[in-house]
């Protein structure tokens, strides 16, 4: 069951706040690389919603953003449309995506729904990666940022965009943390923890799992249209499943079915690349270390383990610590 | 388009289906019994391959490699049994998942440390980097050995499994672990010894995959999709299993490049979400799942 | 690696010696993958690029800032911005897919920093996508295939199948050697495209090359597609001669493709064995400076991105516009024979080598058979002039 803890809204505000103030200190390779992390964010926390809560691993993150990414390019670069329905089609297309996966998928679970969303992710990255008209595998560009010259607010200033992704960020970790609370959120937890009796209650599983990811699809799809207007310029490499498999590893490190894990797993993980790779091109066996040592000191993630330290510092011996909902 | 044209591709397809049926059995060998997806077994393979390249190398014969380079990757298997597969037996699908594919990522770097960036070949042996002639058609006799190494290592399993006591004892423990144990059977050793055999697939299929293919760092992930794909399409954890799996892919493979090349790319992810769509649990899964 | 640490150690020493700091004149972003698929690639490119500053005794006036693409294009992109933006360097030198040039084509051209691109070959990019801001000192995917269609044209041989991967560069190389070819009378009996990257046996598209009655197989790949296809080829017994693109017997991994590669005929801009005093030396520096390894064409491209840089700041150009504005006026003579830039279009203009691969004395080389001489690619929508 989700808790949204002021510890939570602590570490969520803490952590958009520092962002900030490093994307405006920074150089301007910070303000990139806080762009990057909101993107990894998002799609972490959009991951966390179905993987963590739903129980439902998918390795299609990466296709849904790309599938959005791709609409808003069709809609705003080949039809002329301005960007803001454009980003609507896309974030409405990825949202149609994950319905459909998670429709049609409704009856597999573990390791077989994970290789039917690998299967329905490599399709999309296919199509994409062979469609000439939308460039093929060599991409496609002459995309535009939102145009909000009339607020005042220039979005083709790298500080600004990296802000209006922290607030992008801000406004999905919001949506996730609401739909977790509300009925439909615990419901797919319930689905979760004992599928047969939540059956028995008269719930549809199929289309309940289907909604939630089309929810997730939705949050992934928000993802696809930041990292379209990040860089202009869009290419069937965001689509592929090793996308979503690094998505996966941020969510595991930052902590799964923490909500507030996967930002943190994002801003560590975007970090430790950069250093990394600053002094070795091995930065794989780092990554790979750090993911076999968070399994196995407990698998809660870091922000996981934080919250069981505490839980544990503050409750009375004998008296467990509420187990984390992976 | 004549019969002998046929025939060629059939023994493509069977040739492809054997060398599938290698890549995967390991995978499918233990979580039949561990009830553990080991996605390390990509890594597994890669070293397998990387080792008996070396091997070859320094004795200039490639059937040295296909004995000793498996070999070698049962000794780093049995390394990571004790220091690792062995803690994660109780922990989770989702926890072995990670854990065996952060082992992917650094094998991934070890073997650029060892071997370096490019991509390196295995040259069959002189004996068979000929052609033989069947059914009228003249065909290498390397890729006759793998459809026969496929065909050996397939009856191996089977009679292991069918006819013997160790057979007796892994069919008993996958289906009711405790009974089993309280049976008298070291389930603990048992699952080394499955383990331990699987790892030695996983080398092998390294080895005597490089004289078709090419070594490179990224084979240990790229290896990954494939398998998996046969295993769940046959039904995790189970020997028919794996061989309906292997067959299926590699035939619709082979005769979709043939037949219908525009779609050569997607048929196989077709096939997966079908069957997953129709049979949720795959083929012929394994009992006690 | 070791030379680099030793000059790097040595020109430290020295830095502490004269109490000087040493002040670079031009800062170099080197924008390669040291990750991923192509990171031999990116490896080879740089080597090639030091040596070309170390041979000449400049590595004082270059300062060098590595950056990984991961051969990622957002990364690539990331990566660009980083080091125009942040770095400030006066050139970037490097890209290896044109995945990653794609990306980074309309960030480059509009902040005005000069690119030497140092492999991707996509047309485009000196073709309707061209820039005064982008030259290539590599080769273009059409460059390097059209003379092979004419000479095979030549050689008498009149029923060819192709095959290449699914994507953008497969068909450009397919579709500029088509074209040659059936304007010299050869005819294209059939051909496929292999899904890219995930076609491990070439045995059915083999079966497809000789039933559909050629006489010969022409062929792109590269990395280990190539090594998976020769070797396939091999073992089905050579039924067919094989042409291709010389990426496919590139001296990086032929040996990996062993006796199989032996009698392959295809066409580079590069070969090792080219028996010229320019290349001699240069393929002996190399080995000298790197553990007796051959150079590749990929260090050949990083060499000459080195010494078209070198040859541009010798005429003058001290900052991002001279750069750019100087390169289309580089000619000189290299490894490769005579190269320029063509300034309609800011392409390389140079030889095309038709080699084949043979066994002489128990190692594989590469004879040169033909020469095409001063290859040029049209302005195909390029409107520098």
């Amino acid at each position: 069951m989700f808790r949204q803890s002021p510890a939570r809204t602590l570490v969520l505000l803490a952590t958009l706040a520092g962002l900030a103030v490093y994307a405006s200190a920074g150089g301007y390779f910070a303000r990139e690389i806080v762009v990057e992390i909101a993107i990894l964010a998002i799609l972490a926390i959009s991951l966390d919603v179905v993987a963590g809560f739903g129980g439902m691993v998918s390795l299609a993150h990466g296709a849904m953003m790309g599938l959005s990414a791709y609409t808003y390019a069709i809609f705003s670069v080949k039809l002329g449309w301005p960007p803001l329905p454009s980003a609507l089609m896309g974030i409405g297309a990825s949202a149609l995506f994950g319905t459909a996966i998670g429709w049609i998928t409704g009856r597999t679970t573990g390791i077989f729904f994970i290789m039917a969303t690998l299967a329905f992710g490599q399709m999309a990255y296919t199509v994409f990666f062979k469609w000439r008209w939308l460039g093929g595998d060599d991409g496609l560009g002459g995309l535009s940022r939102f145009d909000l010259g009339w607020l005042g607010i220039k979005m083709g200033d790298s500080l600004t965009f990296a802000f209006f992704a922290l607030v992008m960020v801000l406004a999905v970790y919001a949506a996730a943390a609401w739909v977790l609370r509300t009925a439909f959120g615990r419901t797919l937890t319930g689905i979760h923890t004992n599928e047969d009796r939540m059956r028995a209650l008269g719930v549809s599983t199929v289309v309940h799992r289907a909604q939630a990811l089309g929810f997730s699809a939705m949050l992934a799809g928000v993802a696809g249209i930041i990292a379209a207007q990040h860089i202009l310029y869009i290419s069937p490499e965001m689509l592929v499943w090793t996308v979503s498999g690094e998505v996966l590893i941020v969510v595991i490190l930052g902590g799964l079915g923490t909500l507030i894990g996967p930002l943190l797993g994002a801003v560590i993980f975007v970090l430790l690349k950069h250093e990394i790779s600053a002094y070795t091109n091995h930065w794989h066996i780092v990554i790979g270390i750090l993911l076999i040592a968070t399994v196995l000191s407990g698998g809660r993630g870091i922000y996981g383990q934080v919250e069981h330290w505490l839980t544990r510092r503050t409750q009375p011996a004998g008296k467990t610590a509420e187990a984390p909902d992976a | 388009m004549d019969a002998s044209f046929w025939i060629l591709q059939f023994l493509n397809a069977a040739q492809f289906s054997m060398l599938l049926f290698l890549l995967s059995i390991g995978l499918t060998v233990i979580f039949g019994l561990l009830h553990f997806i080991n996605l390390a077994h990509g890594a597994l393979y890669m070293l397998g391959a990387y080792i008996g390249i070396s091997v070859a190398a320094a004795t200039g014969s490639f059937w040295a490699a296909l004995i000793l380079a498996p070999l070698a990757v049962m000794l780093i298997g049995a390394v990571l049994y004790f220091t690792l597969i062995d803690r994660l037996r109780g922990a989770g699908p989702m926890n072995q998942v990670l854990v065996t594919f952060g082992l992917i990522f650094v094998f991934l770097d070890l073997v650029r440390m060892g071997w370096g960036d490019v991509a390196l070949g295995l040259s069959a042996p002189p004996s068979l980097a000929v052609t033989s002639d069947i059914l009228g058609v003249k065909y290498p006799s390397y890729r006759l050995f793998i459809i026969a190494l496929g065909l050996a290592i397939m009856a191996g399993l089977w009679i292991t499994l069918a006819r013997t006591q160790i057979g007796a004892m892994i069919r008993a423990s996958v289906e009711n672990g405790p009974m089993a144990s309280a049976m008298g059977i070291n389930v603990g050793r048992l699952f080394f010894i499955v383990f331990c055999v699987g790892c030695v697939l996983a080398g092998l299929a390294g080895v005597a995959a490089a004289p078709v293919t090419s070594a490179t760092t990224g084979m240990g992930i790229s290896i990954l999709i494939p398998t998996l794909i046969v295993v769940v399409i046959g039904g995790l954890g189970s020997l028919q299993g794996a061989i309906a799996g292997s067959i299926i892919v590699g035939f619709i493979e082979t005769f979709g490049a043939v037949l219908l090349p525009g779609f050569a790319a997607v048929l196989t992810y077709i096939l997966l979400a079908a069957i997953l769509v129709l049979r949720p649990q795959g083929l012929l899964p394994a009992r006690g799942h | 690696m070791k030379p680099k640490f030793i000059s790097m150690a040595l020109a430290a020493a020295a830095g502490i010696g004269l109490a000087t700091p040493a002040v670079a004149d031009t800062k170099v972003g080197l924008l390669l993958p040291y990750s991923g698929t192509y990171a031999a690639l990116g490896n080879d490119i740089t080597d090639g690029f030091n040596l070309a500053l170390e041979l000449s005794g400049r590595t004082g006036e270059f300062e060098i800032v590595r950056e990984d693409t991961e051969v990622k294009p957002p990364v690539g992109l990331a990566k660009a911005r980083k080091l125009v933006l942040e770095d400030e360097v006066d050139v970037i030198v490097g890209i290896v897919s044109s995945g990653v040039l794609g990306a980074v084509r309309d960030f480059v051209d509009g902040a005005q920093v000069p690119l030497i691109v140092a492999n991707a070959g996509n047309d485009n990019a000196t073709g309707d996508a061209c820039s005064a801001y982008i030259t290539r000192v590599s080769f273009s995917n059409a460059q390097v295939n059209r003379p092979m269609g004419t000479w095979m044209a030549e050689q008498g041989i009149k029923k060819v199948y192709t095959l290449a991967p699914d994507y953008a560069a497969g068909r450009q190389m397919i579709e500029a050697f088509t074209e040659t070819y059936t304007a010299a009378g050869g005819e294209i009996v059939g051909g496929e495209y292999t899904p890219f990257g995930q076609t491990s046996d070439f045995g059915p598209y083999l079966a497809n090359a000789k039933a559909s009655g050629a006489e010969a197989i022409f062929v792109f790949y590269a990395g280990g597609e190539a090594i998976s296809f020769v070797k396939q080829y091999g073992s089905f017994g050579k039924e067919l001669p094989l042409y291709g693109s010389g990426f496919l017997t590139s001296s990086l991994y032929v040996n990996a493709q062993g006796e199989a590669a032996v009698g392959v005929t295809t066409s580079l801009h590069y070969v090792p064995t080219l028996d010229t005093p320019e290349n001699n030396a240069f393929v002996e520096a190399f080995g000298a400076a790197y553990e007796g390894r051959t150079p590749s064409e990929y260090a050949v491209h990083g060499y000459d991105a080195a010494m078209t840089l070198m040859a541009a700041v010798d005429s003058g150009a001290s900052d991002r516009e001279t750069i750019a504005a100087t390169l289309p006026q580089v000619k000189y003579v290299g490894p490769r024979g005579p190269l320029e830039i063509d300034p309609a279009t800011n392409n390389v203009v140079q030889n095309v080598y038709i080699y084949e691969t043979v066994m002489d004395g128990g190692a594989l080389t590469q004879k040169v058979v033909g020469t095409v001489e001063a290859v040029r690619d049209d302005p195909k929508g390029c409107a520098l002039q």
